[in-house]
């Protein structure tokens, strides 16, 4: 475990290392952020209430967002992308340390280092200029911070599981992109899909990515009676079990398909 | 110590043809073709060995190299180090096991050296008292101590592979593979990195197997040769065995005082120009000094040279070139 620990450490270190494009990430998450704000204090001006979510709820709800998705953030797909691509796949794989794991704890050291470069300033940013986002209910503290754990860790894995195709496909970026804004659409990001028609929210219900941005979110604006929230939390449990589940059975045929590329 | 039985790998490779059209047919209908970058090699190392492996670009010396470090999982066939299987027990095998690839790094770019060592003492586990005392061993051959607070973005070929070669022994492996490691480097790192090998060969009894294309790498380090071309292996065994075998005979060169040769039984004459004649002997068959003896009884023999097929006429032959 300890080895682990200081492959996040030596990421802090690496991430601090080009402060440049902290900025360009704070910039760019302030500007969605506060193009979403607008866009919603415009659709909110004749009503009060859509789906049980008033104007409020919602500003809170995108500026939550923005901070998540600097939380989810994975870099693993394009880790493993470079390194097949540029033949470094070869040193990642003579260490006696689980390759994926160590992949892991790269994302999670970036992260931490996000954290004070990034979602600080975006919360900053946030309450400023749109307001203070506080929680609706503050008891459901404990549910939010299980479910950003989940949704974080079925991101991850299912950045990991596109990863893999690197392996083999080698070039993956637009594989990449499209999972991207695919991952944005599905997970009620930027638009929650209770805002879809309801047969089309009613299917993505059942997909995993509503689990990823939308349920945490909704936890955070009390979206909803507690019942709902748990039941939710069932079923991203259940999203995350058969993900692992996958993600196990996968690593092992994936690296053995490695291409080492290069002389 | 490493046993290599019967290994191939084969490729699958996208056949295209050339240019954007081929490209685009491409897209549409994929031709592979099966490429065997190594056929059925076996061959048994011993603890303590240098062996070079030898063959021309492509002939599967990397892919052999990749596959005996566990990076690449073989077609068929079996490497097994220490005992251990190595596709079965990748993360207990590669424990003993050092990399180095000339022509990539390990080292982390945004980092400095020592944070990158550092990373690899907690990763391969290595005790503080272990760490300082292999770093004081490779600061004694490699001056690496004064590099250690320099990025490896800022460094230069030759300290990079230093620190590529220090990163490879930090755990003090049983065996240590480098795959071309003198490549692109001047004459002193060429000279620091073969003093570092026979060092490490000698003080830590490191079984170093390498590839190259440096004949003086192979004439200094290497005791032993592992010749393979099209995948498949041509010669084993230590260079002057080697050298017997593809090319048991000698040059003699004699300068006369006029442009008459005489012809001898035992040796052919391959060349006469002017006053110079050059016999070409089997060395079982004969000596030097017995020929000049026999001819200086003809003529007057002004000076006398012996060639020897050297190691790049040995490569020559042995590639089939």
């Amino acid at each position: 475990m300890k080895k682990y620990f200081y492959i996040i450490k030596t990421q802090i270190i690496k991430t601090m290392t080009y402060e440049f494009n902290v900025y360009g990430n704070i910039i760019m998450q302030t500007i969605i952020m506060i193009t979403s704000a607008y866009f919603w204090k415009a659709l909110y001006r004749n009503q009060d209430n859509v789906g049980g979510v008033d104007a409020d709820s919602m500003l809170t709800y995108i500026i939550i967002s923005s901070l998540l998705s600097v939380l989810l953030i994975t870099n693993v797909e394009k880790r493993i992308e470079q390194s097949v691509i540029k033949g470094t796949v070869a040193t990642d794989m003579m260490r006696p340390i689980n390759v994926f794991g160590g992949y892991f704890a790269e994302d999670i050291g970036s992260i931490i280092a996000l954290f004070f470069q990034n979602m600080l300033p975006i919360f900053i940013i946030g309450s400023i200029f749109i307001k203070v986002p506080k929680m609706a209910d503050i008891t459901a503290l404990p549910l939010f911070i299980i479910s950003v754990v989940e949704s974080f860790l079925i991101n991850w894995l299912i950045a990991a599981l596109f990863g893999m195709i690197a392996f083999t496909a080698i070039n993956i970026d637009a594989l990449i992109q499209v999972k991207k804004h695919l991952l944005r659409l599905l997970s009620g990001s930027i638009i929650p899909v209770w805002f879809f028609p309801e047969k089309v929210a009613n299917v993505l219900e059942v997909l995993p990515f509503v689990y990823i941005y939308q349920l945490p979110l909704s936890i955070y604006i009390g979206k909803g009676d507690r019942a709902d929230q748990i039941r939710g939390m069932e079923i991203q449990f259940v999203w995350l079990v058969i993900l692992a589940a996958i993600f196990l059975y996968a690593q092992k045929r994936a690296t053995r398909k490695v291409m080492v590329q290069g002389g | 110590m490493i046993s290599v039985e019967n290994l191939s790998k084969d490729y699958l490779l996208k056949k295209k043809a050339p240019g954007l059209s081929g490209a685009l047919k491409g897209l549409v209908k994929r031709k592979y073709e099966e490429i065997h970058a190594v056929k059925d090699l076996s061959f048994h190392i011993d603890e303590g060995e240098i062996v070079g492996f030898i063959g021309p670009n492509g002939a599967g010396k990397s892919t052999t190299i990749k596959m005996m470090a566990g990076i690449l999982t073989p077609t068929s066939g079996n490497v097994f180090i220490n005992g251990e299987d190595i596709t079965k027990h990748r993360k207990e095998v590669v424990r003993n096991i050092g990399v180095v690839f000339g022509q990539r790094s390990q080292l982390n770019w945004d980092l400095r050296l020592g944070e990158s060592f550092e990373l690899l003492k907690h990763i391969y586990q290595i005790k503080q008292k272990d760490y300082e005392a292999t770093l004081d061993v490779m600061d004694e051959i490699l001056g690496i101590r004064e590099l250690l607070d320099k990025p490896v973005r800022q460094m230069s070929l030759g300290q990079r592979v230093k620190g590529d070669l220090v990163a490879a022994m930090l755990h003090s492996p049983k065996v240590l593979f480098l795959d071309e490691p003198t490549i692109g480097l001047d004459v002193s790192s060429k000279f620091a990195l073969r003093t570092f090998i026979k060092e490490i060969n000698k003080i830590k009894k490191t079984t170093v197997i390498l590839t190259t294309h440096d004949l003086g790498d192979i004439e200094e380090l290497c005791e032993r040769l592992i010749i393979i071309n099209h995948g498949v292996m041509m010669e084993d065994g230590n260079l002057s065995q080697i050298v017997d075998r593809i090319a048991p005979y000698k040059t003699l060169v004699v300068e006369y005082y006029d442009d008459i040769a005489p012809e001898h039984v035992r040796c052919e004459m391959i060349e006469h120009e002017g006053n110079i004649a050059k016999y070409k002997f089997m060395k079982q068959e004969t000596t030097a000094a017995e020929i000049i003896a026999d001819l200086s009884k003809e003529k007057n023999i002004k000076d006398v040279s012996i060639e020897e097929a050297g190691i790049d006429d040995i490569i020559k032959i042995a590639y089939g070139a």
